[in-house]
């Protein structure tokens, strides 16, 4: 019996897992820790880790192993490898949910989509959203700022909201804008709310055409966690999502799966 | 002596005084001896050096003020022009030296002053920028084509206005079709381009030197196909070598001698290297579309480090027949209409579809230059072309020349994510 740990370095939170696992890959979660990341990612990893082990109760020589993933991979120094979020999300979900084909995952500065093959269970194709924070969980959070209603909040709203006003920006800047000039001319929060978060659906649902839908489809990361997202991307690609019981862990999940190939 | 110290303050001494005089000066420093050697003694490929060497001495001859200068877009027939007698330059590949020497933020700056909008492609707008802050030296002739790209023709004109010498800018309608009319029409632009400059130069129009073009033109030509030949079964490959930092000798020089000898000795290293090479050593080999950024980066440092080696660039490719000296206009015509990137991307696609063929390759990179529309405009094509042969393909959205349309972290993932796939399978 190993144990693993894998660390998801991402730009808003961090995530640190451990694993119990033998020769045949018979794996058992012991601990896992979801925190910020804030501005030193470093010792965000070591704090996750070290958090992590203690809840595992278990001390950092008896780990054989340890992967890093995320965009800030590069900077766990006590890790053994390096692997990226393509790969770590994909085996985590695969471990959790075997017959997904598409891995829809919106974290707080980034989104991907991710294709399965069917047979070997590996990536075969992906497309990350390009470099500005429009549809990730950073969009979201400065629009929650500019309406002044708490993010948690947005999914219920959504649900209980039948009109929507479309909000035509993609920047995060000019979208933040344009909700300020809706809310000055007495559009209701609510219906504003109800038309970002399809905007955002909208951009999913575009890069998960580039890529190819192929239902089962999984749907990871922070924003999974809002039933509004899930609701409206379910709506536009009519297809029921699977999520994991914390989306927020497939990758260190993954990452701590695969440290087993680098004892 | 370190050599990188002193380029550093050359570098920052060009970014602080940017004007011709200090790139004349980088230029003589460069050329001096001392400097020469011990920048060539850093290179570790022997035709590297050698296009460095080349590469300097031909800038120092452009930037004389001895020569008469053609300015010339990317696929034009440089045989002509080099058998004419001007000294060809490229201001689209002098744009990837605006990004080496990084100074792209202030020729990006000038060209926005002159109403070139940003979503048009940087090596344009660079190019512009670099003619607006008096860079570049001043041309005696324009050559342009429609061919591939149509921003060009455009931004040329500018520059043939800015000095008044529209007379001698010539612009080459290249047909979408390559049939027996359409090798007519373009080879009488290219007769009559070709008596016209030599009437404007007083000049009794010298076929003899033509024909000497284009038999040098077939044996860089032979040398080029020999070279990528060998690439097919080189595993044991150079970093540091790659086919597109050779878009000057390729394209500009085609006609000299120095693409000639340039092409032999790397046809003679990359023998050497094969026949040397660790036999048991297995890479995955990428076809590379399009063009690379031309600052310093680390996409292909990243692939070396995956076990990943491009074994063609799209630029590289040898799509043209051996050239007919004796009929020169009609030889350069078919090589003109040769190019895959002439028509709507067809051509395109089956030369990429034949290189996939014959080179076995295991994946492709499509470098998608921001506002490049002949080369994004086929990315679902090309995805869809090798993803149906079992070809994973990575569409990588960047800049070749703004270093600030370089997102390091994501494109490092981009690639990383790519190789991971790659050397899954």
């Amino acid at each position: 019996m190993y144990y693993t740990c894998g660390i998801d370095i991402g730009s808003v939170s961090t995530e640190a897992l451990i694993l119990s696992i033998d020769e045949n890959k018979n794996y058992e979660i012991l601990s896992y820790i979801v925190s910020k990341t804030g501005s030193d990612s470093k010792n965000a990893a070591y704090d996750s880790f070290k958090l992590a082990l203690q809840k595992a109760n278990l001390a950092e020589n008896q780990i054989n192993s340890i992967v890093a993933t995320g965009y800030g991979r590069v900077n766990v120094e006590f890790a053994k490898k390096n692997i990226t979020e393509i790969t770590c999300h994909a085996t985590g979900v695969t471990l959790l949910f075997p017959d997904v084909l598409t891995i829809i995952d919106i974290g707080g500065q980034d989104s991907k989509v991710i294709k399965i093959d069917k047979v070997s269970k590996k990536p075969i194709d992906f497309l990350m959203n390009d470099k500005c924070a429009a549809g990730t969980g950073r969009f979201l959070e400065v629009m929650a700022k500019a309406l002044e209603i708490d993010l948690d909040k947005f999914g219920e709203i959504f649900l209980n909201t039948k009109d929507k006003v479309d909000i035509t920006s993609t920047c995060t800047v000019f979208a933040e804008s344009e909700i300020v000039s809706l809310i000055g001319h007495g559009v209701p929060k609510e219906k504003i709310i109800k038309g970002l978060i399809y905007s955002i659906a909208d951009r999913i649902i575009s890069m998960v055409s580039r890529v190819g839908l192929e239902a089962p489809v999984c749907l990871t990361g922070g924003v999974a966690k809002n039933s509004g997202i899930l609701n409206a991307i379910e709506e536009k690609l009519k297809v029921k999502l699977k999520i994991p019981f914390e989306p927020q862990i497939t990758g260190a999940l993954g990452a701590a799966y695969l440290a087993i190939n680098y004892i | 002596m370190n050599f990188e110290l002193i380029k550093s303050k050359i570098i920052k001494n060009i970014q602080n005084n940017l004007n011709v005089n200090s790139i004349k000066r980088l230029l003589k420093i460069l050329s001096s001896k001392p400097i020469l050697s011990l920048y060539t003694s850093s290179i570790k490929s022997i035709s590297d050096k050698y296009l460095n060497i080349y590469t300097i001495k031909y800038m120092n001859e452009v930037y004389s003020g001895k020569y008469p200068i053609a300015y010339g877009s990317l696929f034009l027939p440089y045989e002509l022009i080099n058998g004419l007698g001007l000294k060809p330059f490229l201001p689209e590949v002098l744009a990837g030296f605006t990004a080496g020497l990084g100074v792209t933020s202030k020729t990006l700056k000038a060209a926005s002053k002159e109403w070139y909008s940003s979503d048009l492609c940087t090596f344009h707008r660079s190019a512009v920028g670099a003619f607006e802050l008096d860079l570049f030296p001043k041309p005696s002739f324009i050559f342009a084509s429609n061919l591939a790209c149509d921003a060009a023709g455009k931004s040329f004109l500018n520059f043939a206005k800015k000095i008044n010498i529209e007379d001698r800018y010539y612009l080459i309608d290249v047909p979408h079709n390559d049939d027996n009319e359409s090798i007519n029409f373009l080879s009488q632009q290219l007769e009559y381009i070709f008596y016209d400059v030599s009437k404007k130069l007083n000049k009794k129009p010298d076929l003899e030197k033509l024909k000497q073009s284009l038999i040098n033109s077939n044996k860089f030509r032979n040398f080029a196909q020999e070279a990528n030949e060998i690439r097919k079964n080189l595993f044991d490959y150079p970093i540091y070598f790659n086919g597109l930092n050779y878009i000057l000798p390729f394209f500009g020089l085609c006609g000299t001698k120095e693409s000639v000898n340039l092409f032999k000795i790397m046809k003679d290293e990359l023998k050497e290297k094969l026949l040397n090479q660790d036999k048991e050593k297995k890479m995955k080999k990428v076809l590379w579309m399009h063009l690379k950024p031309y600052y310093r980066n680390e996409i292909f440092n990243i692939l070396e480090k995956n076990n990943i080696r491009v074994v063609l660039e799209e630029t590289s490719f040898i799509f043209w027949d051996e050239l007919n000296p004796d009929k020169p206009f009609e030889s350069l015509a078919k090589k003109m209409l040769s190019n895959p990137l002439r028509g709507n991307g067809e051509n395109r696609i089956k030369a990429m579809k034949y290189i996939a063929s014959t080179y076995n390759i295991d994946g492709v990179i499509l470098f998608s230059h921001w506002g490049c529309r002949q080369s994004n405009g086929l990315a679902r094509i090309v995805k869809d072309t090798f993803n149906n042969m079992g070809i994973p393909v990575l569409i990588l959205d960047g800049d070749c020349v703004d270093i600030n349309n370089y997102p390091s972290g994501q494109i490092k993932t981009r690639v990383e994510g790519f190789a991971e796939i790659l050397n899954s399978i």
